[in-house]
């Protein structure tokens, strides 16, 4: 039977001819259509003093996994010149094998909110690394979460100028959610750990279907969105890690609402599309075009974090 | 209200065109329309406004049954939800902007109103923010609206026709802001106060 491929996947016979004149404008790189587009327009520049890339993606292997990340902004962001607020880190740790990750949405009511993201990814890695570098028996999320949280006020504390900025003014100026932890090879197979703040969220994606890892927002049950999300820098009374086991046939997604909005309970066309395309981890750009897809009403920044396992030295399809 | 019909046609016009502009936010927003008098009058019922092809018109009636417009509400907004979510949209909760010049009828309204606003009876509890013009009491706007902050009523001896211009304007505003906040981790309603309005428990 013929195995169907990706829509990265082309063969030489697809090549196209660089000379001829009638190449669509776009290419292969026309946003993915799931269900009605968003319109097409031309997306502003971000207004902000510092640079702030509309796209920034990865794409690396270590001996026990496959790592994908793309953070993309938002079409509503692109419409009305805002920046991207969304914001993912990924780093191999050598000592364990492991993958760290951490993923944060700044929130946009918050008057830096792209720098709150950056600076709760940033903070949330450093301290697990620092952990993880002691080698101790188990990350203390407790701290890492306080590290972060710390950080964010130091940083209000220049911004505004003042010694010890009150809770409200960190959140007027940094509110972002968070999910940090890290994969990693044991004898088992693989174990995921991770910690929670606000609505960003986590998937184990296996056989088609997805397991939310994390609490998610999407609960059938209720007749109407919930929208009460408590950012960074405020902490939650009582931090609720979670560790669970990678499948080795299945692969970790770690999401900000951008996506986990528009994949839902993962059984409409979104979920459908993305099952299908993260079989195997695509090249870097495919999954951040992919993460761009165009859908109407679903217009907020997206940001997913892909873990495949793999076995050392196994190569993996692309 | 009486001779004030053409400033309600003209804000909800203003309404519309205002959305229609924002295509991303109108994406978002489904609108219904109803007037009530003795009755309840529905002028646009759960329309997505880019697809609108005429704008509907605003009718001045008699009497003002605060009854049958919360009686209405009652039975409109769950089928509303439920058919949202049939159709695989997620749901954010209702907002009701509710616009009086008069006082209610009779004291008939609170039951369906207390029925509609109450969350652990009508699961898709609407937000209600009540504007009141002319005759009506500032008590009775707080009692009408579901937070002490979503209720206005307008300046006394203010133009009437005026008031409802900037009734419409904060509408306007309203939406399109509580719509840009529904891409955001903290979707929200926002409620802009109206220019000429005082908050109905200033008064009271």
């Amino acid at each position: 039977m013929k195995e169907r491929r990706q829509f990265w996947q082309r063969t030489q016979d697809d090549e196209p001819d660089h000379d001829r004149a009638d190449l669509p404008a776009h290419g292969h790189w026309a946003p993915l259509v799931v269900g009605e587009p968003i319109f097409e327009f031309e997306p502003r520049p971000p207004d902000v003093s510092s640079y702030r890339p509309d796209t920034v993606y990865d794409d690396w292997s270590c001996d026990n996994f496959a790592v994908r990340m793309a953070c993309v902004r938002g079409y509503a962001h692109r419409y009305r010149g805002i920046p991207r607020q969304d914001e993912a880190e990924v780093a191999f740790h050598p000592q364990s094998g492991a993958v760290m990750f951490a993923v944060a949405d700044g929130v946009s009511s918050a008057r830096q909110a792209h720098i709150g993201a950056t600076i709760a990814c940033r903070s949330a890695m450093y301290a697990l690394r620092h952990q993880m570098n002691a080698a101790r028996d188990a990350v203390n999320w407790a701290k890492v979460l306080d590290d972060t949280a710390r950080s964010l006020t130091s940083r209000a504390a220049d911004t505004l100028r003042q010694d010890a900025p009150a809770q409200e003014a960190v959140l007027d100026l940094f509110a972002t959610t968070l999910v940090a932890g890290y994969v990693a090879p044991a004898r088992g197979g693989p174990v995921a750990s991770m910690v929670q703040v606000g609505d960003t969220s986590a998937w184990i994606l296996r056989h088609g279907r997805y397991r939310s890892v994390l609490t998610d927002k999407h609960d059938q049950r209720q007749q109407v969105v919930s929208s009460a999300v408590t950012p960074l820098p405020v902490l939650p009374d009582r931090v609720m890690p979670v560790t669970i086991g990678l499948p080795s046939d299945a692969v970790l997604l770690v999401g900000t609402d951008g996506f986990g909005d528009a994949l839902g309970d993962g059984d409409g066309q979104v979920g459908r599309l993305f099952a299908t395309c993260l079989r195997t981890p695509p090249p870097g750009r495919a999954f951040a075009h992919l993460l761009d897809f165009s859908r109407e009403t679903f217009d907020d920044d997206r940001t997913l974090v892909g873990v495949w396992p793999r076995e050392t030295g196994q190569e993996m399809p692309r | 209200m009486q001779n004030h019909e053409s400033e309600l046609n003209n804000g909800l016009s203003a309404l519309i065109e205002t959305l229609r502009a924002e295509p991303m936010i109108a994406a978002k927003v489904r609108l219904s329309v109803l007037g009530f008098s003795d009755k309840v009058a529905v002028r646009l019922a759960l329309a997505d406004l880019r697809g609108l092809e005429m704008v509907p018109r605003l009718q001045i009636r008699g009497s003002t049954n605060y009854r049958a417009a919360f009686d209405d509400l009652l039975r409109r907004i769950p089928g509303d939800v439920f058919a949202l979510k049939r159709d695989g949209y997620s749901v954010h909760r209702p907002a009701v902007f509710f616009l009086s010049d008069g006082q209610p009828d009779d004291a008939r309204w609170r039951n369906p109103h207390r029925r509609l606003t109450d969350r652990a009876a009508t699961a898709v509890a609407p937000n209600v923010i009540a504007f009141g013009i002319g005759a009506v009491k500032a008590q009775t706007i707080l009692e009408v609206a579901t937070q002490t902050h979503f209720a206005f009523v307008s300046i006394p001896g203010a133009d009437i026709g005026m008031a409802i211009a900037r009734f419409f304007v904060a509408l306007t505003a309203s939406v399109i802001q509580s719509g840009q906040s529904l891409n955001s981790s903290s979707p929200e309603l926002v409620v802009e106060h109206p220019e000429g309005f005082r908050l109905a428990i200033d008064v009271v």
